[in-house]
């Protein structure tokens, strides 16, 4: 019983996984680095795109070693049906978790930086509408709005990061750890806790039409999105120099700098339409994960009936989790790293373990044949 | 057998029994429940209770045979046959020579096989058929003691001449369109595809009005399952009755609710002749010059047969400049109300403070402004459809004149909002098709609210909310987004651009797949001596 029937290619894969990065990357990381001085910051960004390597390769070869099997459906293969259970509930409880600190980071990015007057709750409720409309719509038609998009949010962010190129000045990047390499430990860490929602790829694997493509695709994902990180940072190390660590929200600032021929000034938009594109298919992407994980874990037909109320959930889950904006760069630095890599690292490891016990003894054939015709 | 005639009629003329129609819906002859009675007169009560008291039904006694012993009645409708062949072919013909033969069957054998001089003569044992055929503009005889029918194939009515298309008026290109017959319509195409495989299958649906429509396509090109799943979509109408493929579009299409249409129309023979030799289905409909086209997309709303018949560079232009206008259609109002309301720092300072200064005195916030204005050209719109073309200018001078001008004048909106608006309802118009500008117009005016409450966030969640929409949506199996979403590289030499001809070596892969390959790769024309012609040359020996 497939509770999802659609397919997507990598290529549609790989633009889905970007997307999911570039959400944090934009947004969240460069305001919770708290290095100071900043001119470090790229350094961590490349540091943590290197070292997020071998633990989304971990979580690749997990998942195919069950190609045709979800992360939620594998984990009760291998931990039996109550602790199987328990991870498949930590996973959905994740993935709504991720998707209500999305929706919280973007409204707050608004209203603090757009439109103050109007309440946080437009914003949310508007984007979780967006989200779940798509995710109904199945992986298929998320998978191709993520393809066509990411282009397009590429082409803006290229925009954005080239047009202020009168302002820049790259002796700001200038000296390289000065101060060693400890005070960029803890960002380091911050970004690879974004790049671990890759676990997400337990979910989409069945539906890849080849799984093949899985590795490439998600290491791609992983090169484009820890490109555009780094260039992020080093533009806006650039750009703003040690007065980057005060900034609420670089992008923004960023983007009022540009000025084409004194007839476009202070383009706010651009930024803004690509992150509504953004958490928008990213969303989408979580609440589908989190709607088939359900829906699988309680045995149902459709998952389409449970993708709304989850994005109800999230969307209260936004308001109620953190108090302002402030609250949630906290978050960010002291919680997230934490929880982040505990959940992820933590059910992959035990997954990965599980699996090469059972495959090794023989006493469960089902999977060592699984695992066999895999390999 | 007179007293069983009420029965009988019963069985004939009851159109909307649910069991029996069915098959009567694809076309297929009703079972053999009404056997032709053997008497003349009989026959002759049954016909004339079957159509009531109709004026234009005319019945008309001949008798052929030995001293005119043998009764053959002539029956048809008035009006949709071609009087010319009645008299010349049949009544001349069958008074001339039909007075050797000995027996009803004999004279009904002459008569079938040597006497009537109509290319169609059909022989039906079904009463049920035979009024089918009169219905429909054939000349029935029926005689004496023989228990079938003869049916001639006399139709002719009058018909609008085969003219320029008026709603798709192209500067170059084919200027006939499709006319309310289908017959003519299938010639139409038949004309531009001269080859046995373009197949023409009719059903008559509609259980009352028995609306001939036909599926055309070519056979190899064409994919059959699509082909099959049009039968099937079809075949599973079943209604009383259909005037237009409008009907016919709401019964088959794949998303009713959408604002988009999925199926595509048209009234030029060149664009069906076209999107038949790229595997697609055409779907006549008779008594409507307009002609459906499955499965489409979304770009090919956006294209006119012009595009292809333009040299490359002009036809891409073009296609370009219509694609601006789509989109500036949907969202030039609600664009300038965002600027204006939300985000004024984007423009330039002397603009802001020009628009500012505009609309000093202007009583309504521009949302409200451009709400009003947008109704207001949406009724001179409609009004100017709708009236007689001698009112037609009168109104426009009153709209563009008085409303426009007055209501500047009067202080209710800005002129820069008339601009916005004027500029708009010129962009929907280059909209090729009408149903889709139909859908932009409709939804500007939520991109209007959107854009009025929430600024440019609104805007694109509208944007991207109909792109999930889109994407969404198939048309007859094929996404409706495509080349776009999913992304399609080898269909972009179709899409923004359109490549030269002998570019085009391909059909669309996701419709003509059963045989892709439009073109071999050697048509570029040069001149006698450049590469590219040394090549081709060198292939054809």
């Amino acid at each position: 019983m497939k509770v999802e029937r659609g397919k997507i290619s990598g290529s549609q894969l790989m633009a889905l996984l970007v997307l999911t990065r570039l959400v944090p990357v934009t947004i969240e990381f460069p305001s919770v680095t708290g290095i100071n001085p900043p001119q470090d910051a790229w350094v961590s960004s490349l540091g943590a795109t290197l070292l997020s390597i071998p633990v989304i390769l971990l979580m690749a070869h997990l998942s195919l070693k069950y190609s045709d099997k979800t992360i939620i459906e594998y984990s009760q293969l291998l931990l039996g049906n109550f602790f199987g259970k328990i991870v498949g509930f930590v996973l959905v409880w994740y993935w709504l978790s991720v998707a209500a600190t999305m929706l919280r980071s973007v409204g707050d990015a608004y209203t603090t930086a757009i439109m103050p007057e109007t309440p946080i709750l437009a914003f949310i409720i508007t984007m979780a509408l967006l989200g779940a409309n798509a995710a109904r719509s199945g992986l298929e038609v998320v998978g191709r709005l993520g393809e066509v998009n990411m282009l397009v949010v590429i082409l803006f962010v290229l925009l954005t990061l080239s047009l202020p190129y009168k302002v820049m000045s790259f002796e700001n990047l200038l000296p390289v750890l000065a101060r060693g390499i400890k005070p960029i430990m803890l960002p380091m860490g911050t970004a690879i806790s974004f790049f671990v929602e890759f676990i997400i790829l337990g979910m989409v694997v069945p539906c890849l039409n080849d799984t093949g493509a899985l590795i490439r695709s998600s290491l791609g994902a992983v090169a484009i999105s820890g490109a555009v990180m780094t260039a992020f940072t080093v533009v806006l190390i650039a750009v703003f120099g040690p007065t980057l660590s005060s900034l609420m929200l670089p992008a923004f600032s960023l983007a009022r700098m540009i000025s084409i021929g004194e007839f476009l000034e202070r383009l706010e938009v651009i930024p803004m339409g690509a992150w509504t594109i953004t958490v928008a298919i990213t969303l989408a992407f979580f609440f589908w994960a989190s709607a088939v994980g359900m829906a699988q874990l309680f045995g149902l037909r459709r998952f389409q009936s449970l993708v709304y109320p989850l994005a109800a959930i999230s969307v209260a889950f936004s308001i109620l989790f953190f108090e302002s904006f402030l609250d949630l760069e906290l978050y960010f630095n002291e919680v997230w790293v934490a929880y982040s890599l505990s959940v992820t690292l933590g059910i992959t490891i035990i997954l990965y373990v599980a699996a090469l016990v059972r495959g090794r003894s023989s006493a469960s054939g089902k999977v060592t044949r699984l695992c066999r015709r895999n390999r | 057998m007179l007293r069983s005639l009420p029965r009988l009629l019963g069985k004939i003329c009851s159109v909307s029994k649910p069991g029996g129609t069915k098959n009567d819906s694809v076309g297929k002859p009703l079972s053999k429940s009404c056997p032709m009675p053997k008497k003349v007169k009989v026959k002759e009560a049954f016909i004339r209770q079957a159509f009531g008291n109709s004026s234009d039904l005319v019945v008309r006694e001949l008798h052929v045979g030995p001293g005119g012993k043998f009764t053959v009645l002539m029956v048809y409708l008035d009006g949709l046959v071609d009087k010319a062949i009645i008299s010349e072919n049949m009544i001349e013909r069958i008074s001339d020579r039909a007075d050797r033969c000995r027996t009803p069957g004999q004279a009904y054998d002459d008569l079938k096989n040597r006497i009537i001089a109509v290319s169609d003569v059909k022989e039906t044992g079904n009463l049920y058929d035979f009024l089918n055929y009169v219905a429909r503009g054939y000349c029935g005889l029926v005689m004496d003691d023989v228990p079938k029918a003869l049916v001639a194939d006399t139709r002719g009515w009058a018909q609008r001449n085969i003219e320029e298309p008026t709603t798709e008026a192209t500067i170059r290109g084919a200027k006939e369109g499709f006319v309310e017959t289908l017959r003519t319509n299938t010639a139409l195409l038949r004309r531009r595809v001269k080859h046995p495989r373009l197949r023409i299958e009719e059903y008559d649906i509609g259980t009352i009005s028995k609306t001939s429509v036909a599926v055309a396509y070519i056979s190899g090109l064409a994919d059959e399952k699509v082909v099959q799943e049009v039968r099937n979509r079809l075949g599973r109408i079943n209604v009383d009755s259909i005037q237009e493929s409008g009907q016919v579009e709401e019964l088959i299409e794949d998303a009713p609710f959408s604002p988009f249409p999925t199926i595509l129309r048209t009234e030029r023979p060149d664009k069906v002749a076209g999107a038949l030799f790229e595997g697609r289905i055409a779907i006549l409909t008779d008594g409507t010059p307009f002609v459906l086209i499955v499965p489409v997309t979304l770009t090919m709303f956006l294209t006119t047969p012009e595009d292809y018949f333009e040299r490359t560079f002009i036809g891409s232009a073009l296609r370009a400049i219509r694609y601006l206008a789509f989109f500036t259609s949907l969202t030039l109002p609600s664009l300038y109300v965002a600027v204006t309301t939300f985000h004024q720092e984007m423009l330039p300072t002397p603009l802001v403070l020009n628009i500012a200064s505009q609309r000093e005195g202007v009583p309504f916030p521009a949302v409200v402004e451009a709400l009003l204005m947008e109704v207001l050209f949406e009724i001179l719109r409609e009004a100017g459809v709708r009236l007689p073309k001698i009112v037609g200018p009168a109104v426009s001078i009153i709209g563009a004149l008085v409303i426009g001008e007055a209501a500047m004048r009067a202080g209710l909106v800005s002129p820069i909002m008339v601009v916005v608006v004027a500029t708009t309802g010129i962009a929907s118009f280059a909209t090729p098709v009408f149903s889709l500008a139909i859908g932009a117009r409709l939804l500007r005016f939520i991109m209007l609210l959107l854009a009025g409450s929430l600024g440019f966030f609104g805007i694109v969640a509208g944007l991207f909310g109909l792109a999930i929409h889109l994407t969404s949506l198939r048309s007859f199996g094929v996404p409706f987004m495509e080349p776009i979403a999913p992304i399609l590289v080898s269909e972009f030499k179709d899409l923004l651009a359109r490549v030269p001809w002998w570019a085009m070596h391909t059909r669309p892969a996701l419709v003509g797949h059963e045989d892709l390959v439009r073109q071999g790769r050697d048509q570029k024309p040069g001149a006698p001596d450049s590469p590219s012609r040394r090549l081709a040359d060198k292939k054809q020996i």
